[in-house]
């Protein structure tokens, strides 16, 4: 949370009050209405085809909370945070499917899925953290380039020729309708994994806004600001940024293994370095260092990629056979424009209209 | 013994290619310190374009001078559009712009041209190879060779005894000196991306000579990016030796690594010759953080 600006006549007593997530009954209004909508109207209203759109979105924003988390909060770069996401995909994949096979009790009692997700939160974790090494040495394009070289390894070699291969299944894992448990709930429709998306993003985002008012987000905000100087102050940097990719990393691995809820197979190609740019291009367009950015940015990029082909279908049928290749002008071009007019993103719009609602009338 | 020495020749052979566009890489970065992740599709437009003057009719030598002439075009107009703006910024936001720009190029030529392997027909090079001894050579990487070779040549000649090369050479060493003895840094900008265009745009030509032209040649013009890495950012010499390198470690792990088995076991079952220069290149930073010729730079707070 950064500093929060307060409508004029609202003053704070307490601490507690200073630290409220949200500190005007205003904001409470808005909040419990945006629940509401969420996990009450939005279900009953958006048709199937709505809900992907809305899982898509989750999707988008859990991965891209890492990468805000690496790029905005702790100024590391992250050019192929898919990879980790695909870890986490696999892994949870993979340990699903095996432990139900071993032990079908639990794949009925639906605590496999829940529990590969923690593993897979590890395991991206390590392998982020294994790509984040070389930061310790090296920072700006060299570290971007390792961060590529962790896109090109994972997906193109160790999952496409390796992993892939276990069991004989060629490229993909396919999950079964059913496998994907939690708890007692199935998650076999748009619905039911729109619902696990809400609480996914919902928890994660209060986990990442709480972790910057630590010890840990403050080191990372003074690493990211100047990492002599953070070191000067006794912030010992290499574990911090090595933390940094760790949790940036965990959350990929939820994200990943929140994805599998939505697939009937998972495989490489769902994990291409286009879109590890793609989740770049999220933060950017949100606004870096900001959680409102992530979100923003997910809506932003998800909507416009699926609004094109309606659109183009109305306009110009005869193009809509090329959709692919209009939508990667339209994402080259939002990253291009955004950055040249509007380099802190949708979220510092944001800020500013709700400056000139607080201020209004007397906008001086 | 043959096979080595055939896959060493062959790997210098098309690392030329590299090094010529890791050449323009390295210029853009030395004058103007963008790091430039459009380059794959810099070289894919080239391939696009001088298969379409071929397709013309107009003979190669012509349709490579061509594709010159319309790099040189591009890289003003590019330069001048979407990166002056940028003088300043942080590294990660002109980056990000390159990346807007990759996109939206691969999006504009896969509209244009679509997504099938384009090849060039009648081909440019007679297709039965050239024997020295055992080592047999396709027409295609001699003459790929040759070529990117003049190339090379020509703009190491260009940088280092023209005025123009001079001037670049200049900012690169130290922009405000440079711009109080009277050069432009604009004009350096637009040279330093002009050339890069060119540049890549023959190597996009070469490429797809060899292998066809589709998407994937823009993926191995962006296999300049270890090549840089390794040579060190900002050295010239480096750019060239990172590209034969990349080159060579590409043909040697396609020989050697792919299908390897140990006691029975196939330790890789394939897909490393793509690889094998990014694994190297992460291992290799962890080392040499500046790369074989590249400038070690002392941070103060």
């Amino acid at each position: 949370m950064s500093a929060m600006r307060l409508p004029s006549g609202v003053y704070h007593e307490t601490y507690a009050q200073d630290h409220a997530w949200w500190q005007t009954r205003f904001v409470w209004v808005r909040m419990i209405t945006l629940f509401v909508l969420l996990f009450v109207i939005v279900p009953q209203f958006a048709g199937g085809y709505g809900l992907s759109v809305a899982n898509r979105i989750g999707y988008t924003i859990l991965g891209a909370l890492g990468v805000q988390l690496l790029i905005g909060f702790a100024g590391q770069v992250t050019l192929g945070h898919m990879a980790f996401v695909a870890i986490g995909s696999y892994t949870s994949a993979l340990f699903t499917l095996r432990i139900n096979e071993a032990f079908p009790v639990l794949g009925q009692m639906g605590v496999t899925y829940p529990l590969s997700m923690i593993v897979a939160m590890f395991a991206a974790g390590l392998w982020c953290v294994l790509f984040g090494l070389p930061s310790a040495r090296v920072k700006g394009f060299y570290l971007i380039m390792t961060t590529m070289a962790a896109q090109f390894i994972t997906v193109d070699f160790v999952i496409t020729h390796y992993i892939s291969q276990i069991g004989g299944r060629e490229i993909s894992f396919s999950l079964p309708p059913g496998t994907i448990k939690f708890g007692p709930w199935a998650i076999r429709t748009d619905l039911e994994a729109y619902y696990l998306m809400l609480i996914l993003v919902i928890a994660c985002i209060i986990f990442i806004g709480n972790l910057m008012r630590t010890r840990i987000g403050r080191a990372w905000i003074a690493i990211r600001d100047n990492d002599i100087a953070a070191d000067v102050l006794g912030v010992n940097v290499v574990r911090y940024k090595l933390l940094a990719f760790f949790v940036a990393g965990a959350l990929a691995g939820i994200a990943g293994s929140y994805w599998n809820s939505t697939l009937f197979a998972v495989s490489p190609e769902h994990f291409s370095f286009s879109e590890s740019l793609w989740l770049v291009g999220v933060v950017l367009i949100g606004g870096i260092g900001s959680n409102y950015g992530t979100i923003f940015g997910a809506m932003y990029l998800t909507l416009i990629a699926e609004l094109i082909q309606p659109v183009l279908q109305f306009i110009l049928p005869d193009l809509a056979l090329k959709t692919a290749y209009i939508r990667d002008m339209v994402f080259g071009l939002s990253i291009i424009v955004f950055l040249l007019l509007e380099p802190k993103g949708l979220a510092y719009r944001w800020q500013r209209i709700k400056d000139y609602i607080h201020l209004w009338p007397f906008s001086y | 013994m043959d096979v080595f020495l055939q896959l060493i020749i062959t790997g210098i052979m098309v690392g030329s290619i590299y090094a010529l566009v890791a050449l323009g890489w390295t210029l853009i970065y030395k004058s103007s310190g963008v790091l430039n992740l459009a380059m794959g599709e810099l070289t894919l437009t080239g391939a696009y374009v001088s298969l379409t003057f071929y397709e013309w009719g107009i003979p190669f030598p012509l349709a490579l001078l061509l594709t010159l002439v319309i790099g040189l075009i591009l890289g003003l107009i590019v330069e001048r559009v979407f990166l002056r703006p940028l003088i300043g910024e942080s590294v990660l936001t002109v980056i990000m712009v390159t990346v807007g720009l990759s996109f939206f190029m691969r999006g504009l030529l896969g509209f244009i041209f679509g997504t099938d392997t384009m090849v060039f027909s009648p081909p440019v090079f007679p297709s039965e190879p050239v024997r020295f001894g055992n080592i047999v050579l396709g027409q295609v990487y001699i003459w790929s060779f040759i070529a990117a070779l003049v190339l090379l040549v020509v703009f190491v000649a260009f940088f280092k005894y023209t005025r123009w090369g001079l001037a670049m050479q200049a900012t690169a060493d130290d922009e405000m000196a440079a711009l109080s003895i009277g050069i432009s840094a604009k004009f350096v900008y637009a040279l330093a991306w002009a050339i890069a265009f060119m540049a890549a745009g023959v190597g996009g030509a070469l490429l797809g000579n060899i292998n066809g032209v589709n998407v994937s040649v823009g993926y191995l013009g962006l296999l300049v990016l270890p090549a840089v890495v390794m040579g060190g950012l900002n050295s010239v010499p480096g750019a060239i030796v990172g590209g034969l390198i990349v080159g060579l470690l590409q043909n040697l792990a396609g020989g050697y690594l792919e299908n390897l088995t140990l006691a029975g076991v196939t330790l890789i079952p394939g897909g490393a010759k793509d690889v094998f220069p990014y694994v190297v290149m992460t291992i290799a930073l962890l080392v040499k953080p500046y790369g074989l010729f590249g400038w070690a730079r002392i941070e103060r707070v």
